[in-house]
């Protein structure tokens, strides 16, 4: 970064002294355009030491998908980002038959239990009943009087949203895979954590009378991100991260200016 | 020498110790250990294939009546608990059979099932006219009970007791219906106003009375009855009309404004219409042809009826041009009516809170609620709403997943959302099960449920 050519070494004005053109001797001020030497990079060092990168919503360790982080002078578009209360999307992945400590597949064993009553049908009755109940809350914790003209408006529609703090909301899920053991559930939620969705999948799995436990937790989308603008290992360079965060500009300032006004 | 074999015999016997695994390693198991564990763990079983879904009852609402069947409400069993006058969410209540068919009256309600057993109807509540038959008292064996606290069972005069089914059951203000397959109509209750069907007797004393009238005079067989607030409304197999008692609003639909006491053929607009449901609650009643035209008479000051004419009490049955499509299902409440299209669409048109915000207060054009209230969109495309139900100055929608909306005045906890206040438009009931039907009466709710797995 601090080898690709910088900005233009800042101009002024200055009144520098020159031979007068004619009399002989006289000193005459010229104004003239300088280069400010303070601005030099040999006077200054490199321009970039250090760079202060920020984080937007927390991914575990054992979750994987979209992280957005911000540079520089875009932790200040982050905090704005997370104003906006934007839905994240993760891929969810589960297995029947097994109940663990703490969710996953990795933890200890509590319990093994028999799956093969569960059929596709009974999954996705649970999955709308959790949709409803997530409803509900959306309304609830959105802080609007709900006797009032607009709410209606703003339900209609499907815009109400909590704007603050809140528990965590599921506003939509579907199953998008399902063969016994195995299962895949598409997840859009608010203010959630990981955890929270591993425990979502073993209280399906107690729902149905047996048990499940959560084995790939991966975020597809969070707010106007998706998986297309994320960068994977292989192009963490300084060109694609120049490239990305040129690509998402719009996007962003677009998404804000509708959000927050 | 010897001390040198010793120790060379106790190295060997450890080293023999360790190898035949007496002696374990300590540290944190290891990967293989961790699966051989989980392989020898016990499996359990909640649920076997065979495993059915269970049918539920739920209720919700105001308790003092007796309505909600529960009487740990009304009298506590013990001494410090406090008597609950309002059930705000779904409460479960355990029923000895299927329940098939439920109806809400004005403070008391109705429980009927399919079976053959003899016990087929079970009633609670409000008993002062008995319109739960008669309930015998145990403190006094000549009178009967005023208020019923938990389903009774009302003993039907059933010719053949062992093969009669109970389809279908309906409660008005102060009267009942029990609709059976082979031996009619039952009526009970008050019949001031000739609602049960038989002549009006001067000064009858209602409370605590055993008479259960049966009526066998239509056309062909009944097949679905419907109370109004003070009349009966009779549905033939031929998709012919009958009605009985007060019409002073003109919604026995008979040309006339008086009582009638005996069930007679309505004619108007619906003469020779075949008429596939009917539906009244308060003093308005609609009906729904097969080929999804809308008719409606009774009361109209409140313009349920406004569409087709000015005057505030319509006694024949005129037909309402609406063009909102074909028309699956109608209900009826006190001030406003809703109807179902076959598009799974829901209309309302009447006076009061009908669901599309606070400032629609009264229209006499149906006007369409936003299928997104019902949990339609891009995500979920096929949610259609499958039934429509009105109480009073309440509206319930079924959807096809199972799930029940409800919205209108809360009176005294009827909507069952858990908050007090009104609801301007659809919200979603929480209900431990896939709710199959609903049943809405003044101020209180029952569902019929069934469980998830």
């Amino acid at each position: 970064l601090n080898a690709a050519p910088g900005r233009a070494l800042r101009q002024r004005v200055r009144f520098l002294p020159a031979p007068a053109p004619g009399s002989g001797g006289a000193v005459e001020l010229v104004a003239a355009r300088v280069p400010v030497l303070a601005d030099h990079p040999l006077v200054r060092g490199p321009r970039f030491r250090k760079l202060k990168i920020g984080a937007g919503h927390r991914l575990d360790v054992k979750a994987s998908g979209v992280f957005v982080l911000g540079i520089g002078h875009g932790n200040k578009l982050l905090t704005d980002l997370y104003n906006c209360h934007l839905t994240k999307v993760y891929t969810v992945g589960g297995l029947f038959g097994k109940a663990t400590d703490d969710f996953s597949d990795t933890g200890n064993l509590v319990e093994k239990t028999t799956f093969d009553h569960i059929t596709r049908e009974k999954l996705e009755r649970i999955l709308a009943v959790i949709q409803g109940t997530n409803q509900k809350a959306l309304l609830m914790y959105s802080n609007i009087d709900m006797k009032t003209q607009e709410a209606y408006e703003l339900a209609v529609k499907g815009l109400i949203r909590p704007m603050g703090k809140s528990p965590p909301i599921i506003t939509a899920v579907r199953c998008l895979q399902f063969a016994l053991p195995e299962f895949q559930l598409e997840i859009h939620c608010l203010h959630e954590t990981q955890q929270y969705l591993r425990k979502m999948v073993h209280e399906i799995g107690l729902e149905l009378k047996s048990s499940a436990v959560c084995t790939q937790v991966r975020r597809i989308r969070d707010g106007v991100f998706t998986v297309d603008d994320a960068l994977p290992r292989t192009q963490w360079n300084l060109q694609s991260i120049q490239e990305a965060i040129r690509n998402c500009q719009l996007k962003v300032e677009t998404e804000l200016e509708k959000t927050l006004g | 020498q010897d001390g040198g074999s010793l120790r060379g015999a106790m190295a060997g016997v450890a080293r023999r110790l360790l190898r035949r695994g007496l002696g374990v390693a300590a540290g944190p198991p290891s990967t293989r250990q961790l699966r051989e564990a989980d392989e020898a763990a016990p499996v359990f079983q909640y649920a076997g294939k065979a495993a059915r879904r269970k049918d539920r009852v739920f209720v919700w609402g105001f308790s003092f009546s007796g309505a909600l069947g529960i009487p740990s409400f009304v009298r506590p069993d013990a001494g410090c608990k406090k008597p609950r006058r309002i059930q705000p969410t779904p409460y479960r209540l355990e029923t000895e059979e299927k329940i098939s068919s439920a109806a809400c009256g004005y403070g008391f309600t109705l429980l009927a099932s399919n079976t053959r057993d003899i016990t087929k109807v079970w009633g609670m509540g409000l008993n002062k006219d008995s319109q739960l038959g008669f309930q015998r008292s145990r403190r006094d064996q000549t009178k009967g009970y005023e208020y019923v606290l938990e389903p009774s069972p009302i003993p039907l005069p059933l010719e053949k007791p062992q093969q009669t089914r109970v389809l279908q059951v309906s409660c008005g203000r102060a009267h009942s219906l029990v609709l059976t397959d082979s031996e009619g109509v039952f009526t009970m209750g008050n019949n001031s106003y000739g609602q049960c069907g038989r002549k009006v007797v001067e000064d009858e004393i209602y409370s605590g009375s055993h008479l259960i009238h049966q009526l066998k005079e239509f056309d062909s067989r009944v097949v679905q009855v419907v109370c109004g607030q003070d009349h009966s409304l009779f549905r033939t197999k031929k998709g012919t009309v009958y009605a009985c008692g007060w019409g002073a609003d003109g919604q026995t639909g008979l040309g006339h404004y008086n009582i009638t006491s005996v069930p007679t053929k309505l004619h108007g607009d619906i003469a020779g219409v075949n008429i596939v449901q009917v539906s009244s609650y308060g003093d308005c009643c609609l009906a729904v042809s097969d080929e999804g035209d809308v008719f409606g008479w009774g009361n109209s000051e409140y313009l349920q009826l406004a569409s087709v004419t000015e005057t505030t009490q319509v006694n024949v049955p005129r037909h309402l041009p609406f063009k909102i499509g074909k028309v699956k299902e109608a209900a009826c409440g006190g001030t406003g009516n809703i109807v179902l299209t076959e598009e799974g669409n829901v209309f309302v048109w009447g006076y009061g809170i009908l669901g599309k915000g606070p400032n629609l207060i009264e229209t006499a054009v149906p006007e369409m609620i936003p299928p997104s209230f019902f949990g339609r969109s891009d995500f979920s495309p096929d949610i259609r709403v499958a039934h429509v139900r009105c109480g009073l100055s309440q509206f319930a929608a079924l959807t096809n997943r199972g799930e029940l909306f409800v919205w209108g005045k809360n009176l005294r906890g009827c909507l069952g959302t858990g908050r007090m206040e009104d609801h301007y438009f659809p919200w979603r009931v929480t209900v431990p099960g896939e709710v199959v039907d609903v049943a809405c009466g003044v101020d209180h709710m029952v569902s019929m449920v069934r469980s998830f797995t």
